[in-house]
């Protein structure tokens, strides 16, 4: 990557969507939607609704399949010449190796990020409140393990916030051969108009991003850093460049930017050009040189 | 090509209660834009309100673009209390405006309350086609509440107006209004407004084998084709399902692509 900066799966499409605004390939990587075996439809409507400081969606991994995106996807991001990290996503470890396989086989992907936490899947399990796999640490590392014996392309292992202990599933994932932690997927939430009594989304519960979890992402990165040999590609709730270097203050070694894109297309690249004059405002040489670097002393106010 | 554009704001005011038409200074905009297509605004310059609200274009003029606002909800209102001199960000154009042609000798645009938004900008643009006057149904729930009749009549369109309470035009509903135009094949209308009445509209005309463009509402978080938020449900197989986007692919779609039944 030539900077540290990409974007969430899931808010950037694959990526030819925002390439009206900006330059994608002045990004660090591309991160795709979730990627599945066949074509997935995703929820009914209504999808997302917004919340204070954020939103919640529901949208249920509606897209276009692996297939698809080797055949009308990729071949844009290729021609933008940008790092891809492939989001996949399957119902059990053996459609994750699949994925994975098919990605380095096709050269599909420069990266693979395997999403083991995404709340709005139908699924009557989690539904009555069962688990995600990333919420089962002894899940996280099957899972990783089957990933990782079906390719030698990085691997980054996408984590859930909706647990007691980060940790445990960030440890699980470098035993079984990550290369890294994607932190934070969405937090579970929903929301009710009370006029009606009627749940505002479809699939009633949703996953929750947006600037109101970012101190939430913040505090998870940091725990996970302090006990990982692995890098982080941290996310959750950046919207300027400030919020970036706050996660990389914490441990994290890149970061992504999320739902700020819908908000402001060209978000991520501020961030990039704000991470850049940062590190030349407070006399930095490399972006390493901040990474886990916040003070120990807490900050005085007033000053 | 869409962009982002802080736009000063040239207009705005209270053109019925809770019901605003905001104009702003974006000549890169207002160039690219078509009828039918829509805008993002922004709404508050921090993130509560986090997300932009889509707003289709009621005029399109040569340096500028205006909007009509319904007062719904903390955006709305937000957008409600702007001033004119004020900036406001603005991404466009989105979205695929109405199929423009003249090929047909009649044309019926059908507005149900603030669904009105889209249709000044397309008559506008019908004006030029042919010798035979656009035909605007202006459908609201009284009197107070008709906006831009005024602006079709300027512009040479022959208005039918309906109140449900009767305070002005005919007591009627915009679907018993286009019944009474009795539109036959050779006509193309353009309907907006709630989903029952489109859906209304939208089957009367597939009964009468009649071409019906209908511009659709949705909730919106990127107005991109990224977020996939703003979906409903059509008729068609599409790859990956039944689904289509109101902001990519519409959020104007032909009559019959759209599943009405759902």
């Amino acid at each position: 990557m030539k900077n540290p900066v990409t974007v969430a799966s899931g808010t950037f499409g694959y990526g030819e969507e925002y390439d009206r605004y900006f330059d994608v390939g002045r990004l660090g990587a591309v991160t795709t939607k979730s990627l599945t075996l066949k074509p997935w439809a995703g929820n009914r409507p209504p999808r997302i609704v917004e919340t204070p400081a954020g939103l919640l969606n529901a949208i249920g991994l509606q897209n276009v399949g692996i297939d698809a995106y080797l055949d009308t996807k990729l071949g844009f991001l290729r021609d933008k010449g940008v790092p891809i990290i492939a989001n996949i996503y399957g119902r059990a470890p053996e459609d994750y190796a699949e994925l994975a396989g098919r990605l380095e086989q096709a050269a599909g992907a420069d990266a693979v990020e395997a999403n083991l936490s995404c709340p709005n899947v139908h699924d009557a399990k989690t539904a009555r409140g069962a688990t995600l796999v990333a919420q089962e640490p002894d899940k996280v590392l099957a899972y990783t393990k089957a990933i990782r014996s079906a390719t030698k392309l990085p691997l980054f292992v996408k984590l859930t916030p909706n647990v007691v202990n980060i940790c445990d599933a960030a440890l699980a994932a470098q035993e079984g051969g990550a290369d890294g932690v994607s932190l934070i997927n969405t937090l579970l939430g929903m929301a009710i108009d009370s006029e009606t009594r009627r749940p505002r989304l479809a699939n009633i519960v949703g996953g929750l991003s947006g600037p109101c979890i970012r101190p939430v992402a913040v505090k998870m990165v940091w725990d996970a850093a302090k006990v990982l040999d692995i890098p982080i590609i941290a996310m959750g709730g950046i919207c300027r460049p400030a919020d970036a270097i706050e996660f990389l203050l914490a441990g994290a070694t890149a970061v992504a930017v999320g739902s700020m894109t819908f908000r402001q297309p060209d978000a991520a690249v501020r961030v990039i050009d704000g991470i850049a004059d940062y590190l030349e405002r407070h006399g930095f040489d490399r972006v390493q040189d901040i990474i886990g670097a916040m003070s120990k002393t807490p900050e005085t106010w007033p000053g | 090509m869409p962009c982002v554009a802080e736009c000063p704001i040239t207009m705005h005011e209270e053109v019925a209660p809770g019901h605003y038409r905001i104009a702003v200074h974006a000549p890169e905009i207002a160039r690219a834009a078509k009828p039918g297509q829509f805008a993002m605004l922004e709404v508050a310059p921090g993130y509560a309100p986090f997300l932009r609200r889509p707003m289709s274009f009621e005029r399109i003029f040569g340096d500028g673009v205006s909007f009509l606002v319904k007062v719904e909800g903390e955006g709305t209102r937000l957008l409600a209390r702007l001033a004119a001199g004020q900036a406001l960000s603005v991404q466009g154009p989105l979205g695929n405006g109405f199929s423009i042609e003249n090929a047909y000798e009649r044309h019926i645009l059908v507005a149900g309350g603030i669904g009105v938004a889209p249709l000044p900008a397309l008559a506008e643009a019908l004006i030029p086609l042919g010798s035979r006057a656009p035909e605007v149904i202006v459908a609201a729930r009284n009197e107070r509440l008709l906006l831009c009749e005024d602006e079709f009549r300027q512009m040479g369109c022959v208005v039918h107006v309906a109140t449900d309470d009767g305070t002005a035009g005919e007591k009627a509903l915009a679907t018993e209004m286009i019944e009474g135009l009795d539109p036959a094949p050779g006509t193309c209308v353009y309907a907006c407004g709630p989903m029952p009445m489109l859906a209304a509209v939208a089957k009367m005309m597939i009964a009468r084998n009649v071409d019906c463009q209908v511009s659709l509402e949705a909730r919106m978080a990127c107005g991109d084709g990224a977020c996939l938020g703003c979906v409903v449900e059509s008729k068609g197989e599409r790859e990956g399902g039944d689904m289509v986007l109101v902001c990519t692919d519409g959020p104007v779609f032909d009559a019959g692509v759209i599943d009405w039944d759902r």
